[in-house]
């Protein structure tokens, strides 16, 4: 594509996040690249790997104790977008420190690893967890608190919606992440955002990642009930991005916060969208599962 | 347990040689990719289409041949996306992500080999019969009719079997009954045990999976899944497996059917919560 004018950043150049320098600005999104270990061994003619100009792959979130996810199934295609409802699978914190982090650094790749929990505190042991090994990891730049999960029914969804809950999330996490930045991942599934964004803001978050997926349902007409087994699942992809675009410029003009924009980006104009609105970086979730290389392919176009 | 990834996966941009229906119900699509591919039999490839007909999800196709850089796949036209890989002529591009997942063993050297194969479920076992089949192994293959039947992929010596008698070919030969029915005479009359291969629908595997396991018969299916990356990322394609008494099972009783599959033990598989996913 031609790029803009106005468009004079080098997407692939280290970039200050709070306490940390961020190797670049083009991210793969949480649950949309694994733990970001999946990609070593995948290579196409345009390029050596999947993680060619990648800034950050933000981990599939990590819970405090491992999650076995919802029954199948799990997604639904629809025409502009899709349906999830994995329900936070994941091995634990225990397991993603002993076995997942000291791979991510052996490989090298950039990582913001996403947790959620159902408590405040927490998420205070989660990164005081992290925090105990930091000294061994250069790769590992900082923390997504994932505030907004539509599919847990204990916690989740109405968890995020609270200014006062999304403030304490982020205050139990700051005091461990004393080098490594810190962002707080909200719902769009609120009429405004940006007292959600003030309140982690205020609490000590470095950015503000958003959006995540937005709630919707699919009905299987065939049996007359819904599609997913827990009845709602996340919406995500190219139907999402007007949605996600206008949260975003919320956010910046209401509340000035550093922003990561994430929702529906397909393609390097889709990610530009983000960064005329005042983004600092993007996250590209559902275009990675469809091609692995969606993330490089979005950051060598913006590159200059 | 499977035969485990055979070399790198590749995401290339494939041309349509050819897409012509082989049978009343089923269609070989013919991909040139311009360079050689190998893959192992039971792997497959995430395909999907480009500009307006592109997909939210690629599609997962089990891969049926690979003769020089030609990949070859065999699918049933079941929802849009199938629909839609079936309006593509040739030239049309196609992207192929793969090959991806595990594969179905070579033969053992001590038992024969029963494979059973029903409709849309044959390229895995056609794979695994071109490369592997010895004289003592025996496969079956289960259509709807004799139209549904895709006759010109199954010499060699595959039985057929069929639901309904009827639309046979001049010549040919069918039993009339379900394949696990037909492939089941194996437990009388063999003089040892076997292993048995299955790829089709639910109820085949579960079938394979049940009569396999009263002949004390070792059992791999190839499960079918909804998708959404085909390479592990997302955990959309799980199949729900038995604990095996380890501590990290009980919390994490699934499997990715891309990564850790889409071959597994039938011993594994919780085939009673695996049926109330259907």
């Amino acid at each position: 594509m031609q790029l803009p004018d106005w468009w004079q950043t080098d997407p692939c150049q280290r970039f200050t996040l709070g306490p940390r320098e961020i190797p670049g600005r083009i991210w793969t999104a949480s649950g949309c690249f694994g733990y970001g270990l999946s990609g070593h061994d995948i290579s196409s003619p345009e390029f050596a790997s999947p993680y060619d100009g990648i800034g950050a792959v933000v981990t599939k979130t990590v819970t405090p104790q491992p999650r076995a996810g919802n029954p199948m199934p799990r997604l639904a295609e629809l025409p502009c977008g899709a349906l999830n409802s994995i329900g936070l699978q994941n091995v634990g914190i225990d397991h993603f420190v002993s076995e997942v982090l000291p791979e991510l650094e052996r490989l090298g790749v950039p990582t913001i690893v996403s947790l959620a929990a159902t408590r405040p505190d927490e998420f205070g042991e989660m990164t005081r967890r992290l925090h105990a090994v930091a000294g061994r990891y250069d790769h590992w730049h900082g923390v997504e608190l994932n505030l907004s999960c539509p599919n847990v029914a204990e916690g989740g969804h109405d968890f995020g919606r609270s200014a006062e809950t999304v403030a304490a999330c982020v205050a139990a996490a700051r005091p461990h992440l004393p080098d490594r930045c810190l962002l707080a991942k909200l719902t769009p599934n609120v009429g405004e955002i940006a007292p959600l964004a003030h309140a982690a803001v205020a609490a000590g978050a470095d950015a503000i990642a958003a959006i995540n997926t937005v709630i919707g349902l699919e009905v299987d007409l065939a049996s007359g009930q819904p599609l997913l087994p827990r009845r709602f699942g996340g919406y995500s992809g190219p139907a999402i991005l007007p949605i996600a675009l206008a949260k975003v410029d919320e956010i910046v003009c209401e509340v000035g916060a550093a922003v990561v924009g994430i929702g529906g980006i397909a393609t390097s104009e889709d990610a530009l969208k983000f960064f005329a609105l005042g983004a600092v970086a993007v996250q590209v979730g559902t275009a990675q599962l469809r091609d692995p290389f969606a993330t490089a392919e979005i950051a060598r176009e913006l590159s200059r | 347990m499977n035969g485990g990834q055979s070399g790198n996966r590749l995401r290339l941009t494939g041309h349509v040689l050819a897409n012509t229906a082989i049978s009343s119900g089923l269609i070989r699509l013919d991909l040139d990719l311009g360079r050689p591919v190998s893959f192992a039999p039971g792997q497959f490839a995430m395909l999907n289409l480009t500009g307006p007909d592109s997909l939210v999800f690629s599609r997962p196709f089990s891969i049926l041949a690979c003769e020089e850089t030609v990949v070859s796949f065999l699918y049933r036209v079941v929802g849009r996306g199938t629909a839609l890989l079936a309006r593509q002529e040739p030239g049309c591009v196609v992207t192929f992500f793969g090959p991806l997942g595990g594969s179905f063993p070579p033969p053992p050297d001590d038992s024969p080999v029963v494979i059973l194969a029903g409709g849309v479920g044959l390229p895995p076992l056609y794979a695994w019969w071109r490369r592997y089949r010895r004289g003592e192994d025996r496969a079956y293959f289960g259509g709807r009719d004799g139209a549904d039947v895709p006759w010109s992929l199954l010499e060699e010596g595959w039985r057929v079997s069929v639901d309904r008698l009827t639309n046979l070919p001049p010549g040919a030969e069918a039993w009339e009954g379900l394949v696990v029915d037909y492939g089941r005479h194996e437990l009388t009359t063999s003089d040892g045990p076997r292993l048995v291969l299955a790829c089709g629908p639910a109820p085949l595997l579960r079938a394979a999976a049940r009569w396999a396991a009263e002949g004390n018969w070792p059992c791999l299916v190839s499960v079918e899944e909804r998708m959404g990356c085909g390479y592990g990322v997302c955990n959309g394609c799980v199949v729900p497996l038995l604990a095996t008494g380890d501590a990290t099972d009980a919390v994490l009783p699934y499997a990715t059917c891309c990564e850790e599959g889409p071959v597994f033990a039938a011993e594994r598989i919780d085939w009673d919560a695996f049926a109330r996913t259907e």
